[in-house]
């Protein structure tokens, strides 16, 4: 507890936070406008309301919210090599792994808070433009909660990286990389390629329907586990040498 | 005697390359053991295996009798430290970097200040730390290092790029701390005339290997022994380091 409030003390400047928030309303006004300016096409498509609110703009709203973590988890740990910060932290009696979770932890909130934003703003166009009756609060909250789940292996995977790459410009790079080959693969409906964290991510938003793939929440849940020990692995026992 | 830190055939290997090598140090309790060696010898890297960051490939070390990696928090508790560049947080103040510290430490919020009054950062405590001129960062990191005033103090070249009154400073500073309040000090340098004027004790370091360990005056002795001019203490050093890495080469040719 006191060490995850002394690393937000430690964001202060580093624009992290604002940053997430920042992606959560962008997502949400893009709904907004796109769902304005495309409202007739939206509802002339084969698929029904809910399906068209939930899956028709996500997929934009998902390469924002990747690209919006793999740059955050970028910075929370560029400003530990910046200045050699983290070398101080390795000679103080503290834990590093508690370290690395708190981070973790912040990105998970923020990236949690981003995706609340943009779903209330898909609730607000569900309440009001979708046809009377149409609107189904289940279906968004479970679509909701599996954006969320599939995007945690990334955001995983990503700290995992970046905490172990001094140079920003690494992590970013395995990030946008993983990206593009993320969408090389989603294409290809193979279940093994789930094992690539940003495949999980794009699932959602290549899929017709709002219903939750079970065998890909087990994917991100167990993905986002073993990245996760990974990296509290890596620094307990991989110090700067 | 009551030693501080004692290593024990201290090594370290890199791959095939031996940075340290069988190094065995008595730091007295109470004392400024002045660590001495030209670049490269391998102080540093001695440093950083007290510390932990770095493991060592053979031998041990006690730091007031505890060990690594058992006593790790309890042991990094009693050391304030400073190795090879200032570390800080470049987005947060010089105040905001040491309160950081702070609060890991559990100390109270006056520590603060005082180590800023200490290095004589008091002034610029409100300016970011990436806006720090070199002599100010590196006087952030003594802070740090000195930051709710620890029994030990492992110092790595801490004069590093300061100006002459900057060095003189520092030095001063250093020199009072024992008397200051009850602690021990392991500072290095590459120079022995900055050293001498600070150190009990010495330990001489060329090549990872320790020539010499003693006090300052036992030292001198050896300079007067070895036809050298006890108040030319510098050039005693240098022939010191000159002959062993003469030897060395002498043996890589066989
Ligand atoms: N991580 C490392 N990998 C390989 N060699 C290293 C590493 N760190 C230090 N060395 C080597 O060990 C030797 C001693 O370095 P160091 O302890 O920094 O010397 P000093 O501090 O006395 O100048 C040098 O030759 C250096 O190149
Ligand atoms: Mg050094």
């Amino acid at each position: 507890m006191r060490t995850f409030a002394m690393e937000l003390r430690k964001e202060k400047r580093t624009g992290i936070i604002p940053f997430m928030l920042a992606v959560g309303i962008l997502g949400a006004a893009y709904a907004f406008a796109f769902f304005l300016v495309q409202k007739d096409t939206l509802f002339n498509l084969p698929l029904a309301p809910m399906d068209v609110l939930l899956t028709q703009m996500y997929g934009v709203i998902m390469v924002l919210n990747m690209f919006g973590i793999i740059a955050a988890a970028c910075m929370i740990y560029n400003m530990e090599f910046k200045g050699s910060a983290v070398k101080k932290m390795y000679m103080l009696p503290m834990s590093v792994p508690v370290m690395y979770f708190c981070k973790f932890l912040i990105l998970t909130i923020m990236l949690f808070l981003a995706i609340a934003f943009q779903n209330l703003a898909l609730t607000k166009i569900g309440l009001t433009d979708l046809p009377q009756g149409a609107f189904e609060f289940e279906a968004m909250l479970a679509f909701a909660g599996y954006s969320f789940i599939t995007s945690m292996p990334v955001l995983s995977f990503m700290v995992f990286v970046s905490s172990r790459c001094s140079n920003m410009w690494a992590p970013l790079g395995i990030g946008v990389a993983g990206f593009l080959s993320g969408m090389a693969l989603a294409a290809a409906d193979h279940v093994l390629f789930c094992i690539h964290p940003f495949v999980i991510m794009l699932k959602p938003a290549a899929a017709m329907s709002a219903q939750p793939d079970m065998i890909v929440v087990m994917f991100s849940l167990v993905e986002t586990a073993v990245f996760l020990s990974f990296g509290l692995w890596a620094a307990k026992y991989l110090r700067c040498e | 005697m009551d030693y501080m830190i004692t290593t024990k055939q201290l090594t370290k290997k890199y791959k095939s390359f031996v940075a340290v090598n069988n190094v065995s140090l008595n730091i007295r309790k109470g004392s400024i053991y002045g660590f001495l060696g030209p670049n490269g010898a391998g102080k540093s890297t001695t440093m950083k295996m007290l510390l932990g960051l770095t493991a060592p490939t053979k031998g041990s070390f006690t730091i007031d009798g505890k060990q690594f990696p058992n006593d790790r928090l309890s042991i990094l508790r009693e050391v304030g430290s400073f190795i090879e560049s200032p570390s800080f947080y470049a987005n947060l103040t010089g105040k905001e970097n040491l309160d950081i510290i702070r609060r890991i430490l559990g100390l109270p919020k006056s520590s603060v200040t005082d180590a800023l009054e200490l290095v004589g950062l008091s002034e610029f405590g409100g300016r970011l730390a990436k806006k720090y001129s070199l002599g100010m960062k590196q006087r952030l990191g003594l802070a740090g290092a000195l930051l709710g005033r620890p029994p030990i103090l492992i110092l790595d070249e801490p004069t590093n790029g300061l100006d002459p009154s900057g060095i003189h400073e520092i030095r001063n500073l250093i020199k009072l701390l024992p008397g200051l309040y009850d602690c021990t000090v392991l500072i290095s340098s590459h120079m022995l005339s900055e050293i001498e004027l600070m150190a009990d004790d010495i330990g001489i370091l060329n090549h990872g290997h320790l020539l010499f360990e003693g006090s300052l005056e036992e030292l001198r002795q050896n300079a007067l022994q070895s036809g050298f001019a006890a108040d030319h203490l510098e050039d005693m050093f240098l022939s010191m380091v000159e002959q062993d890495n003469a030897a060395r080469k002498r043996r890589a040719k066989l």
